[in-house]
């Protein structure tokens, strides 16, 4: 009885004040692991391939990947999208959360946001990769000029630039100033000189006065308020990036709110990608609980099922339609020559989640680590599906073509997979990967109920 | 510094250099500053070094990288000092900017054709047609195109080689001079290879030196002739006459195997002729072609009726058709791969035509099916009305066979053999050996463009100028003479031909210019010379008709040999786009799309469906051909509308040293050539190899449509055309829009395509890629679909895959008045001018490639990698100065020809009216044989482009779309038997 109450809760009860500050700072304070050595390596390694990536990319064009006429875009923009739904579910567990007033979140937002924000930066880079100029992707902002030219905003690209680059500030600066106290309390606990310098510079002065408190309190909330309603913009705003198209496929408005739960979807199953290996190797399962497993595991299940009602949509809405290349476009979903890539989505994000349905599944972390992969990868395939399928058959048969990806394809996808985990491993050795502040907040309410 | 010194001394340095290239290359520059023998043979070609005489390193590498560096731009100096004649009297005050023009003459593939050479500032950049010139009648198609690109090859042969080192021309004459003493006083030992000699002056060069020594033999070689209709004329009239066609008087026209529109000479007047009388509307009415043939061709992809054929078995079809029709022929009973109902109907259709109906048998038919064609021609009554005959230029009969000079090399006869712009290393056939056996040859002395196959094995290699670069004159088979000027002076140590055998025969006068002019000042002494050359056709030449009385005893005993059930038959022809590899190092020509297949960058075994289903054979999958004991391995192409047994291979690839761009293509078909079959051969044998290859085709798909909707092109039968006029624009609505129309400007800039006449040649493709500086790709970017072309020409097919309907499309930008692209770029890079013109701005293109993901015709072009060469120096000059030079990263498409519309517009200002229709003549337009292309202005209630379009006819694609196309289609009418309407 005990064993299984345990479970139920968000924190053990063994926990103090003083327990928690300790296990955190420790984990930020204390020399390198091996462990830690080798995620840093390897992934720093991934991270150099990006970067000759993009020397010979800039070197040499766009030309280095697999698009062409009529597949002028394919695995940049799928990273892009990829990486941008991975976002979401750090600004929604802190922020959403947060102004619901749900107490689970609290030992998850803090290593969710640096998710969001490490994985908004390495989807940022795609669009400007993406292009044949990138030297000139600024041209997209509206700044004053002697030509005088500004962007066409009808296009949504402008849109796009303009939402993801709102929402990049907005996440950085929330999970930034969330951050403040613990900042502070490691700058206390920190040892020598330089640790107590780096953590000062970046605790900003926090002092944990009242009058500090009531204004973090403040601010808090208010970028919790203004971050909640960009989650869903930017994902629509992703999503129009495709609905604005003439082509068969993308023209559809029932895409962003498809987009927005393709993004949580993927979202949670990227917290729980990072939150399970976390837990073990830190140690951390007194913090992050089974609890909380089982919570990101039911979100994750309700997201999957929306998206796969999405899928069925779109197949009824082609033949509702009656447009005949709408309905060749999902015909050859099903058996055109990427029909392994819908099979593949099908697999991965329709079946699979289904195992969600049992608790047990719920709280095994090894079945659960699985079954997100596997989210993520049928995620990507969802995007390849989405963009390379609408476009490999245009209107005119003539210009039907395939899309093979080179090398640098695949290059430029497992770099971007280092970038981001070359920056959480710096982020889990160098900052507070729990919110120290409120856990303690959880601490005072569980000791003290009501 | 003289430029000859110069280039001597960087010929000296070239030869020390070896082909060393990079690093490598400077490196051995340094070692060369060291090298004393070197320092003295240097000091001689140039004095001026030995003013150096304590030269240190630093300034002698400097001198000599500078005089290598300017080798080749020293002899670019502009237009020729001798005065040329421009077309248009240039107004008093000529502007540099303001292109001129100048005819001249182009012999090519075959074919002779007056031309228009646009000149930048003495840079020839752009070839139109001469609409005086009645091989033209101002069209081109797509090799003549292609000449202005060769001029500026930077493979061309650059200097006199002597073994393979570089050598002087001074040198050779030296050697030439030792020539007449090893001759024997009667010329016996000299042999000269020539290509078919079309220059009169040439001609009459040969004659007087043939006269000087009567026992050297000169040959003409020419892997692709009219040498069986030359022969078939002999038989049928018992002399040798040209013949002439006259198509847009042909009401019903029979081809046996003839490719009229595509390879036979005349061809672009034959298209127009032709197209004439393919309009429904046309008050002579539509006419009706039935072609016969092994493999589709241009002319097979225009038929009504195109019934497929072994090219063996339509001799036998001949024969049949002749006896039915009453002439005296011995007729074996032909194995029926007609149906007796087909016969009937073409034999019906052609005695209730006569006088107005006309038979034409192709070059790769045997002589007796082309007597046959004058036959039935003949009993048709025909002759006179639809075809006449003129007297040839020159005695066939005397032509010596190739096979001679193997016979005098093996006989140890040959002394020196000249050969002349002929490449018989490379295409002799292959039975002939010549190969092999022009080793055994002392001394050969090749004059050509390029360092090529024979030039390798040649004692002296000498270098030709360009036909852009020379003085000389063409004719024309029907005796139409015109003189070729030259837009530039040769930009490297290049000599005309007349001006290379003037020097071989010890002539006192070598300069071109002289030679040609005294020719004709003895040939013509009337003839007005600067008129000729402005004008670029010489008035009253021209043959004259010939009196022909036909006879058919040669006929008799005639038996030729149908094809055997099952067994294959190879067939030959010369290829679409690089003809007999003479344009193999042409970039342009090597990846526009050929037209049977939509290949690029390579010639394949063409087979036909049901036997690729016999063999199991997919594309790309490597064969190995084997007749007579040769054999070369080629890869197949599933070509529907290929006869089942028949299997088809293009001459001119499989290249060893063509140059940079055409070595190591495709397989050469010459390997399995020879002399007596050149171009069908039975009983071949096909294995598979087991390996296999990608070719680089521009369009995989072929059937038109997506189920539901409405296919791209619009086809009707005239016989629903005549009963409902609009059946080819039945339900189409424009349907409403929120969006406000475009700004509305002066003019409303426009086009039509008629789908009827289009032949699809792709004459516009290269049109448009000369005159906007559109980059070659390369056949890997092909194959990764990326290739450039703003117009591109789509092909498909309709009906079964054993002989469907070929569909032509030509595709530029649509110029949509509600265009997808301009609302998605984020930058304003694509944006409407209030002519209706979709501008392109290439500053400002980030490369998002939204809009091409959005355009529904997918006529955008990304440059995805740098694709425009920025750095060799002949390319520079050979672009159009008027048309930006994309570079990587930008998205590019057709532009209506906006530098031309601009032309118009400051000229239309400077005489302050308005555009008069027809003030602009877009590339394509320009180029198109048929008139295919209208463009013009939809403001002027009078102007053609508003004619066409409210043809019936006229329809949009994608209409439903709303985008409001400015470029529409005529839809196509085919014109069947009404026996036989379901064929077409």
């Amino acid at each position: 009885m005990s064993a299984s109450l345990q479970d139920e809760h968000l924190l053990t009860r063994e926990h103090t004040y003083t327990s928690l500050s300790d296990k955190v700072g420790e984990l930020a304070l204390r020399p390198n692991g091996r462990l830690w050595f080798i995620a840093f390596v390897g992934s720093l390694l991934l991270t150099l391939l990006f970067v000759a990536g993009g020397g010979e990319l800039l070197a040499k064009g766009v030309g280095i990947w697999g698009i062409n006429i009529p597949v002028a875009w394919a695995f940049a923009l799928i990273n892009y999208v990829w990486w941008i739904a991975i976002g979401m579910a750090g600004t929604f567990i802190s922020g959403a959360l947060y102004l619901a007033r749900q107490k689970w979140r609290s030992s998850l937002n803090r290593y969710a946001e640096a998710m969001t924000v490490f994985a908004v930066s390495v989807s940022g880079l795609f669009p400007i990769f993406h292009l044949g100029r990138p030297f000139f992707f600024y041209w997209v902002a509206p700044y004053p000029n002697r030509m005088a030219l500004w962007p066409q905003w009808r296009s949504s690209l402008v849109w796009d630039f303009l939402a993801i680059v709102a929402y990049l500030l907005v996440s950085i600066m929330f999970w930034y100033v969330g951050m403040l106290p613990d900042l502070g309390s490691l700058r206390d606990r920190a040892r020598t000189r330089g640790k107590q310098v780096f953590y000062g510079l970046l605790a900003l002065g926090w002092r944990g006065e009242a009058r500090h408190w009531k204004r973090f309190e403040t601010l808090n909330l208010l970028l919790a308020g203004l971050a909640v309603p960009l989650v869903f913009s930017v994902h629509s705003m992703v999503a129009l990036d495709f609905s604005e198209g003439a082509v068969p496929g993308w023209h559809s408005t029932m895409f962003p709110p498809f987009f927005v739960a393709g993004a949580f979807f993927s979202g949670f199953a990227m917290a729980l990608v990072l939150g399970i290996p976390l837990r073990r190797w830190l140690g951390l399962s007194d913090i992050i609980t089974l609890k909380h497993l089982d919570n990101l595991a039911k979100m994750m299940l309700a997201a999957g099922l929306f998206v796969a009602y999405n899928y069925a949509v779109e197949f009824f809405m082609a033949y509702y339609s009656g447009d005949p290349y709408e309905i060749a476009e999902v015909r050859d979903r099903l058996i055109g020559p990427y029909a392994w890539v819908f099979w593949t989505v099908v697999f991965c994000n329709v079946l699979t989640p289904l195992w969600l349905w049992s608790p047990r599944i719920r709280r095994k972390p090894a079945a659960l680590f699985a079954i997100a992969m596997l989210v993520l990868i049928g995620m990507w395939f969802e995007r390849f599906m989405l963009i390379v399928n609408s476009l490999f058959r245009p209107y005119l048969p003539s210009s039907w073509g395939m899309f093979y990806p080179t090398l640098w394809d695949l290059l430029f996808l497992f770099g971007s997979i280092g970038i981001f985990l070359l920056m959480f491993t710096l982020f889990v050795r160098w900052l507070p990967i729990v919110a120290t502040y409120e856990m303690r907040k959880l601490v005072h309410e569980l000791k003290e109920p009501g | 510094m003289s430029s000859l010194r110069i280039e001597h001394a960087a010929a000296l340095a070239r030869r020390k250099l070896g082909d060393a290239t990079g690093p490598r290359f400077w490196r051995a520059l340094e070692e060369l500053a060291d090298d004393p023998g070197f320092k003295r043979e240097l000091i001689d070609a140039l004095p001026q070094f030995s003013a150096f005489a304590a030269m240190d390193r630093r300034r002698f590498l400097q001198l000599l990288g500078a005089s290598l560096a300017f080798a080749g731009l020293a002899a670019c100096s502009g237009p020729p000092p001798e005065q040329i004649v421009p077309w248009e009297t240039p107004p008093p005050g000529v502007t540099p900017d303001t292109p001129q023009f100048y005819a001249t003459t182009l012999a090519y593939a075959g074919d002779v054709i007056g031309v228009l050479v646009t000149s930048h500032m003495g840079r020839p950049t752009k070839i139109e047609g001469n609409p005086l010139h009645p091989a033209s009648l101002g069209a081109t198609g797509p090799m003549p195109q292609a000449a202005v690109l060769e001029v500026w090859d930077p493979d061309r042969s650059q200097a006199p080689l002597y073994r393979g080192h570089a050598a002087t021309w001074q040198a050779f004459a030296a050697d030439v001079a030792m020539w007449p003493a090893s001759f024997a006083r009667d010329g016996s030992g000299l042999h000269v290879v020539s290509d078919r000699v079309v220059s009169p002056t040439l001609r009459a060069q040969r004659e007087q030196w043939m006269l000087r020594y009567p026992r050297m033999h000169w040959y003409e070689h020419a892997p692709v002739a009219q040498d069986h209709a030359e022969q078939g004329a002999m038989l049928a009239f018992g002399k040798p006459v040209a013949t002439r066609y006259h198509f847009e008087k042909a009401d019903v026209i029979l081809s046996l195997e003839a490719d009229f529109l595509g390879d036979m000479p005349g061809r672009v007047a034959y298209a127009h002729a032709f197209a004439e009388r393919r309009n429904p509307s046309a008050p002579a009415g539509m006419n009706r072609l039935y072609v016969l043939e092994a493999t589709p061709s241009i002319t097979g992809t225009m038929a009504d009726h195109r019934w497929v054929m072994a090219s063996s078995s339509i001799a036998l079809f001949a024969l049949e058709l002749a006896r039915a029709l009453g002439i005296g022929a011995d007729a074996p009973v032909a194995p029926g791969s007609l149906s007796a109902k087909q016969h009937q109907a073409l034999q019906s259709d052609l005695l209730a035509h006569r006088g107005r109906c006309l038979v034409v048998a192709g070059g790769s038919q045997p002589p007796q099916v082309h007597a046959i064609a004058h036959l039935l021609n003949d009993k048709l009554g025909n002759v006179g009305h639809t075809v006449d005959y003129v007297d040839v230029p020159e005695d066939v009969t005397k032509r010596e066979p190739l096979g001679a000079l193997r016979n005098a090399i093996m006989a140890g006869q040959v002394q020196r053999l000249v050969v002349l712009d002929s490449n018989l290393v490379y295409n002799a056939p292959a039975d002939l050996q010549l190969s092999r056996l022009i080793k055994q040859v002392p001394h050969v002395v090749h004059w050509g463009l390029y360092v090529d196959e024979t030039a390798q094995l040649a004692e002296w290699h000498l270098p030709a100028s360009h036909v852009l670069e020379s003085w000389s004159d063409a004719q024309t088979d029907d005796g139409v003479a015109s003189i070729v000027q030259p837009l530039i002076d040769p930009l490297y140590q290049g000599r005309s031909a007349h001006e290379f055998l003037a020097l071989l025969m010890g002539e006192p006068v070598q300069d071109g210019l002289a030679i040609v002019q005294a020719q004709w000042r003895l040939q013509n002494p009337a003839m007005a010379w600067p008129d000729s050359v402005r004008t670029g056709v010489i008035a009253g030449s021209g043959g004259k008709l010939a009196q022909i009385d036909v006879r058919t005893d040669d006929l008799h005993g005639w038996s030729p040999q149908a094809l055997q059930h099952g067994a294959l038959e190879l067939v030959f022809r010369p290829d679409p786009t690089v003809w007999d590899g003479r344009y193999a190092n042409n970039g342009w020509l090597q990846e526009l799309p050929k037209p049977p297949t939509q290949l690029t960058w390579s010639n394949a075994a063409l087979i036909s469906p049901q036997l690729a289903k016999e063999r199991a054979l997919a594309n790309g999958d490597v064969v190995v051909l084997a007749c007579e004991g040769r054999q070369v391995e080629a890869p197949v192409w599933i070509t529907p509308g290929q006869a089942a047994h028949s299997v088809t291979v293009h001459l001119g690839y499989g290249r060893k040293r063509a140059g940079r761009v055409g070595n190591a293509l495709g397989f050469d078909a010459y390997a399995l050539r020879t002399s007596n079959q050149p171009w069908t051969v039975q009983g071949l044998a096909l294995h598979k190899t087991g390996r296999s290859v990608t070719l680089a085709s521009t369009q995989t798909h072929f059937a038109m449509e997506t189920e539901g909707s409405k296919p791209p092109v619009r086809s009707l039968k005239l016989a629903d055309f005549e009963r409902d006029p609009d059946a080819a624009e039945e339900g189409d609505k424009t349907p409403p829009s929120i969006y406000p129309e475009q700004p509305q400007g002066e003019y409303a800039w426009a086009m039509a395509i008629d789908l009827n006449v289009c032949i699809g040649c792709k004459g516009c493709t290269i049109a448009c890629q000369a005159e906007n500086n559109i980059p070659v790709v390369g056949a890997d970017q092909v194959l990764r679909e990326r290739e450039m072309h703003w117009i591109r020409v789509d092909r498909y097919y309709s009906g079964s895959a054993e002989n469907p309907v070929t569909h032509n499309q030509p595709v530029p930008c649509m110029h949509c008045e509600h265009a997808p692209c301009e609302l998605v770029c984020p930058v304003g890079a694509t944006v409407h001018d209030d002519e209706g013109l979709n501008l392109q701005v290439y500053n400002r293109c980030i490369g998002t490639r939204w809009c091409s993901n959005n355009c529904p015709y997918k006529v955008r072009r990304f440059n995805f990698l740098q694709f425009s060469d920025l750095t060799t120096e002949t390319w520079k000059a050979q672009r159009n100065p008027e048309v930006s030079v994309r570079s990587r990263g930008v998205m590019e498409k057709c532009t209506y020809c906006i530098q031309r519309i601009e032309n118009a517009h400051i000229a239309a200002d400077r005489e302050q009216r308005r555009i008069a229709d027809g003030d602009i003549v877009t590339a394509c337009q320009a180029a198109c044989p048929t008139q295919a292309i209208t463009f013009g202005d939809l403001r002027d209630p009078h102007s053609a482009v508003n004619r066409i379009k409210a043809s019936p006819r006229n329809y949009d694609v994608l209409e439903e779309l709303n985008t409001r196309p400015r470029t529409s289609y005529l839809a196509q009418v085919r014109n069947p038997h009404p026996d036989l309407e379901d064929e077409a």
